[in-house]
């Protein structure tokens, strides 16, 4: 996957392409308007990540450009504004997502692979993962040729799994993924353990290696060994 | 009082003092002429008699006409001609009355006289009855004429003075609307419209800066938040970080996570303070809850609540997005607060929607509940939960009241009758 991130701050910018800088993506940033734009008219991308609030004019006139253009690539706009009007402008200009910003990495790896997913979804909509083979049309699993059947979150953290496969993941970011930001966990992450559990026992009882790997104190990671 | 009021009363009496002030120096003025006028007359029937006694040498036997005339006989030569007031009886048989007489000395052959002679003040007295009614007449009509000039032009002249009063008292600081320019004859009218307005387009100002000033200091505050939370994604990445180390990172984490949360309940109460969430649809509240259950099952399980819900069918007009949120801070406070094994009663009815859970036995302070950054002993939320429910309520005109009986600490919403009959129709 070619990878495009727009983004005005450095930390932000290098943390970004440096957690979807690995094997099989190619990744370039740039942090103003104007070198988006002429990157964009050289170079054909995957996926863009857009910051709405860039310091040389507001992210839309990249939207605009890939718009005017008829280009394909899918758009993932990042902002400091959780608004709805910005979401509903940003997603009809031709947006294919909105994620506000603070964020953890995992998340936007999920909502990039997935923004991607959906752009290529005619031709690819199956996704493999060694003996794991996802249908997302259908929403089901199968292991080794086998069925196998989860809850719709043990399903959606699966997926989350293998969008940041070999990435330890925060418990913080997997809840905020499962249940969103707003209801407020205290802390308290007893019940994730609960569906990864599940997961596991389920893949590993379709004879399916044993890919989740907990890190004490901190979280899981979903890696071939 | 009102000031058409206050400016009759002055006037009025003003009126009637300088009326009756009037009336008064008129009266003295005109009883002191007729007086002069009097007393001349007096002389002249005196010279007449003097001249009747030198031509004919003796005194006259009868009168010449009505004035009494009264002929005494003294031995003083020197007596002074003298004018006074008297009281005289006119006829026999009549009641005394009120007279203005003259004295003076004649001389008939050695023999000295005085001569008196009376006239009646009825003149006068007419004189008095006719200036009393005039002025009664007068102070009538002037009263009269003053009420009703006050009414209608002081009502009328004040008129620009009640709208300007009735556009600041539906001043809304927040609503970007200008005052209207309303020019008028008045040149105070004017300035004061104008001072008006330009406090109200500074005040304006000022407002949207501020409101402006804590959107951007809000969202400017986003995007370190998001460099320490993708900071602390790439750092775990690292695993040969010791468990005491993610301990450090994971309270990192849930400090960026609050204030990140802190950041969202301040715009958003923003937000709901100007009215600017104005997305209103029919909801079902009914399916909302049970929805908002299913999303708390995992938090509800954990601490092993037992939900007690009895549910009527109940649809509200309101934001989806608000309602979410109310909801999802009473659930996340009832179950907070509740205690291990607990129970958490939801209550909705087509009058309301209560919450119930046991928790502590000392009550919470009724008055700062709903204030914002008001938060319980061993509460680790923000602070702001409970009064974005309040302002969320308020925004429907809902009424939200917490009570507290024995270990039960309840919250009750009571919706609006308004709404309800809108849903209705």
């Amino acid at each position: 996957m070619k990878l495009l991130i727009i983004e005005d701050e450095k930390s932000l910018r290098d943390n970004i392409f440096n957690y979807f800088n690995e094997e099989g993506n190619v990744c370039e940033s740039c942090s103003y308007l104007a070198a988006a734009i002429e990157k964009l008219s050289a170079y054909k991308y995957d996926c863009v990540l857009l910051d709405i609030g860039l310091p040389d004019g507001d992210g839309f006139g990249v939207l605009d450009y890939l718009r005017d253009n008829n280009r394909s690539e899918a758009v993932l706009i990042i902002s400091a504004k959780n608004s709805l009007s910005d979401k509903i402008l940003g997603l009809n200009t031709g947006a294919d997502d909105y994620i506000t910003k603070p964020f953890h990495l995992a998340e936007l790896k999920a909502r990039v692979v997935a923004t991607y997913r959906r752009k290529t979804f005619s031709t690819n909509n199956k996704l493999v993962f060694n003996e794991i083979a996802v249908n997302l049309l259908g929403r089901t699993v199968l292991v080794n040729n086998t069925p196998v059947i989860l809850t719709r979150k043990e399903y959606d953290m699966l997926l989350y799994f293998i969008a940041n496969k070999g990435k330890v993941i925060s418990k913080t970011a997997i809840a905020e993924h499962m249940w969103g930001d707003e209801m407020d966990m205290h802390d308290n992450f007893d019940f994730i353990y609960t569906h990864i559990k599940n997961l596991r026992k389920k893949l590993l009882d379709a004879q399916c290696a044993d890919y989740i790997k907990s890190i004490y104190g901190i979280g899981y990671k979903f890696m071939a060994e | 009082m009102k000031l058409a009021t206050h400016y009759n009363r002055a006037s009025i009496v003003i009126t009637v003092v300088v009326l009756i002030a009037g009336a008064m120096i008129y009266y003295f003025a005109i009883r002191q002429i007729t007086r002069n006028q009097l007393d001349r007359e007096i002389a002249e029937e005196i010279a007449e008699r003097v001249d009747y006694v030198n031509r004919n040498g003796k005194i006259p036997k009868n009168d010449f006409d009505d004035n009494l005339t009264e002929f005494v006989k003294i031995n003083d030569a020197n007596f002074p001609t003298r004018f006074f007031d008297t009281v005289y009886v006119s006829a026999p048989g009549k009641t005394p009355e009120n007279g203005r007489a003259a004295a003076a000395l004649i001389t008939v052959d050695g023999q000295h006289y005085k001569v008196i002679i009376t006239e009646s003040y009825a003149g006068i007295n007419n004189l008095v009855q006719i200036i009393t009614l005039i002025t009664t007449v007068l102070l009538i009509v002037l009263l009269l004429v003053l009420l009703i000039t006050n009414k209608f032009i002081l009502t009328n002249l004040w008129q620009p003075f009640y709208s300007i009063l009735h556009e600041l008292k539906i001043f809304n600081v927040a609503d970007p609307k200008i005052l209207p320019s309303r020019p008028n004859r008045v040149d105070e009218f004017n300035e004061l419209n104008t001072a008006v307005q330009i406090m109200a387009s500074r005040v304006k100002n000022d407002y949207q800066h501020l409101k402006q000033f804590t959107e951007n200091a809000s969202h400017e505050m986003m995007t370190p938040l998001a460099v320490i939370t993708t900071k602390l994604d790439t750092l775990i990445q690292d695993e040969s970080l010791n468990a005491g180390q993610y301990e450090q990172i994971n309270d990192i984490y849930s400090a960026a996570g609050k204030l990140s949360r802190l950041n969202q309940s301040l715009l958003l109460l923003v937000k709901i303070e100007n009215k600017l969430v104005n997305d209103e649809e029919l909801l079902n509240l009914q399916l909302l809850i049970i929805q908002k259950l299913q999303q708390f099952k995992e938090l509800i399980a954990t601490k092993d609540i037992t939900i007690v819900d009895v549910l009527k069918e109940k649809k509200v007009i309101a934001s989806k997005s608000l309602i979410d949120i109310l909801l999802n801070n009473l659930f996340s406070n009832a179950i907070r607060h509740n205690i291990e094994h607990g129970k958490l009663l939801v209550t909705l009815t087509n009058e309301k929607l209560v919450f119930q859970n046991p928790g502590t036995a000392k009550p919470l302070d009724a008055n700062t509940l709903f204030e914002r950054f008001q938060k319980g002993l061993n509460s680790d939320g923000i602070g702001l939960g409970l009064t974005i429910v309040k302002n969320i309520c308020q925004l429907y005109r809902w009424d939200i009241t917490y009570n507290h009986q024995g270990l039960l600490h309840s919250f009750e919403i009571v919706f609006n009758k308004d709404i309800e009959t809108v849903v209705k129709k």
